[in-house]
């Protein structure tokens, strides 16, 4: 795994001092939201910059694993993005994605994962404006929560629950 | 061949009339499949059943294929393995063509559900195994036993009614059933085998009939605040010694050679022992089996550090339950879950 430690170059712009530190990691489908956040890009709308994006070629490759290993070793957000249902560019793509996206979702609470740090949404092509408010409105849903304690260490100010199971 | 569970203790007196019953019961499940299997051993390439081992306290695996064996075959409560992994994976049936005599196999209730779900996946077809059905009133967790009771030299270990008789090198121990069952059977809802040729002995009465009493114990850790249940999986994933035991044990981890927590290429985990690497391979077991997994607790059972993995996969069925209405395992024409979709939800 990648060192995955705060970045040590300051960001050249004004945000700079808010986005110091988070990383975000976005998983976007190829064909609509990847084409969404250029379009946000080429229409020069102003967006966070703590996104890191991987391109992937429909939310239908989302393993929910990519997910939660990003959570496990430390990144703070993580954000998937696809085609709206019924418009996936592989016509069912996204379906089989909703549904592990959701399993996950409510599964990693029971980890001790926060699930606030995980988010999936559906953005096309042509919504580069709804790109820009997805990802404001997530990286600051992710400051709001600060960085991500991980599981590196044993936190010691949590004494080990005595949970009886049968 | 004296039975050990069936064998009376020297130290048990006055065999109430139930009890009697009870064991006539038992000892006569034992007798209709030893004679269920004998007749039907001609025309199978192999029987898989439980026999006794060295250990009173567990049964051992054991692979038939001539008539003289028929007669350490047993069953009850002490034969607590799923068999049917063996179906699925090396090397109990590498010698066996795939074009071979049906094999025999005797699954208890859980066991039967990992059989549907190996149908459903098409790595087994349902004319290639014939099902001994045991009906299952729980099976005994030995840690338990351990744990209740200071254990010497087990000489032998009977059930009769609702207890567990040991004789430990003299010392006889009477322990109520109940209370050494394993963690999973406490919450069953299918003891009678779903699927089967052949059933024996008297259907068993399922001990839970609804979610609240089935999964308690992931309801007992959601009671927790997050950083509660972090701490609580820390400390108990922490103890993993990522042996594998417990992918090698589950009946649907099929993946065998290919499994990437293994694989170089793709590369998901490293050989470091750190908490993060414990989690993921948890994560990835847990994923991979979400939809699929029926609750066996054979991961749990083989775990070396007492590690309640099966508690993982309990809160994945739990969602699978609550969310898309689906319990793996019993419909063998089903497609799981998280194998298929339906464009018209939007709730979820």
């Amino acid at each position: 795994m990648k060192d995955l430690s705060p970045r040590s170059s300051a960001p050249a712009d004004e945000t700079a001092a808010t986005t110091q530190g988070i990383k975000i990691v976005g998983f976007l489908c190829n064909w609509c939201s990847y084409g969404g956040a250029d379009t946000a890009g080429v229409c020069r709308f102003k967006q966070p910059t703590d996104l890191r994006v991987v391109r992937i070629p429909c939310t239908g490759r989302m393993d929910p694993l990519f997910i939660a290993k990003s959570l496990i070793y430390g990144v703070d957000g993580v954000l998937v993005s696809g085609c709206h249902p019924r418009d996936c560019h592989y016509a069912v793509g996204n379906f089989y994605a909703r549904r592990r996206m959701e399993a996950l979702k409510a599964f990693l609470p029971f980890m001790g994962i926060d699930t606030q740090r995980f988010r999936y949404t559906w953005v096309s092509a042509s919504e580069g404006q709804q790109w820009q408010k997805v990802v404001t409105e997530f990286s600051e849903q992710i400051h709001r929560l600060g960085p991500n304690p991980g599981l590196k260490q044993r936190s010691g100010d949590h004494s080990i629950p005595s949970i009886a199971l049968r | 061949m004296a039975v050990g569970w069936v064998k009376r203790s020297a130290a048990h007196h006055a065999v109430s009339e139930i009890e009697r019953v009870e064991k006539a019961v038992l000892e006569t499940s034992r007798m209709q499949l030893h004679k269920l299997v004998e007749e039907a051993l001609p025309e199978l390439e192999m029987m898989i059943g439980w026999a006794e081992s060295s250990d009173p306290l567990q049964t051992t695996p054991i692979f038939i294929r001539d008539a003289k064996s028929i007669s350490k075959l047993t069953c009850g409560p002490l034969c607590s393995q799923n068999l049917t992994g063996y179906l699925v994976k090396p090397p109990a049936l590498d010698s066996v063509p795939k074009d071979a005599k049906p094999i025999g196999i005797c699954v208890k209730g859980c066991d039967s559900r990992s059989l549907v779900a190996l149908i459903q996946e098409k790595f087994l077809t349902r004319d290639r195994v014939r099902i001994f059905g045991i009906p299952c009133r729980g099976t005994v967790d030995w840690r338990k036993v351990e744990k209740r009771v200071q254990l010497l030299n087990v000489k032998s270990a009977t059930v009769e009614d609702d207890w567990l008789i040991l004789d430990d090198s003299g010392t006889t121990h009477k322990i109520a059933l109940e209370e050494v069952l394993s963690r999973k059977c406490l919450g069953c809802r299918y003891p009678n085998p779903v699927i089967h040729d052949v059933l024996i002995g008297q259907s068993a009465t399922p001990r839970s009939t609804d979610l609240a009493t089935t999964y308690r114990d992931v309801d007992a850790i959601e009671k927790e605040p997050l950083e509660q249940r972090l701490a609580f999986w820390q400390s108990e994933l922490d103890r993993c010694i990522r042996c594998y035991a417990c992918r090698n044990a589950c009946p649907l981890c099929v993946c065998q050679d290919k499994c990437i927590v293994e694989t170089r290429e793709p590369r998901w985990l490293t050989q470091r022992a750190g908490i993060p690497e414990k989690f993921l391979f948890h994560f990835i077991h847990a994923m991979h089996l979400a939809g699929r997994c029926t609750g066996c607790g054979e991961c749990e059972r083989v775990c070396p550090m007492e590690i309640p993995v099966t508690l993982i996969k309990e809160k994945l069925n739990k969602i699978m339950e609550e969310m898309l209405g689906y319990a793996a395992g019993l419909d063998p024409d089903a497609v799981p879950p998280l194998l298929t979709f339906n464009p018209g939800e939007t709730e979820i």
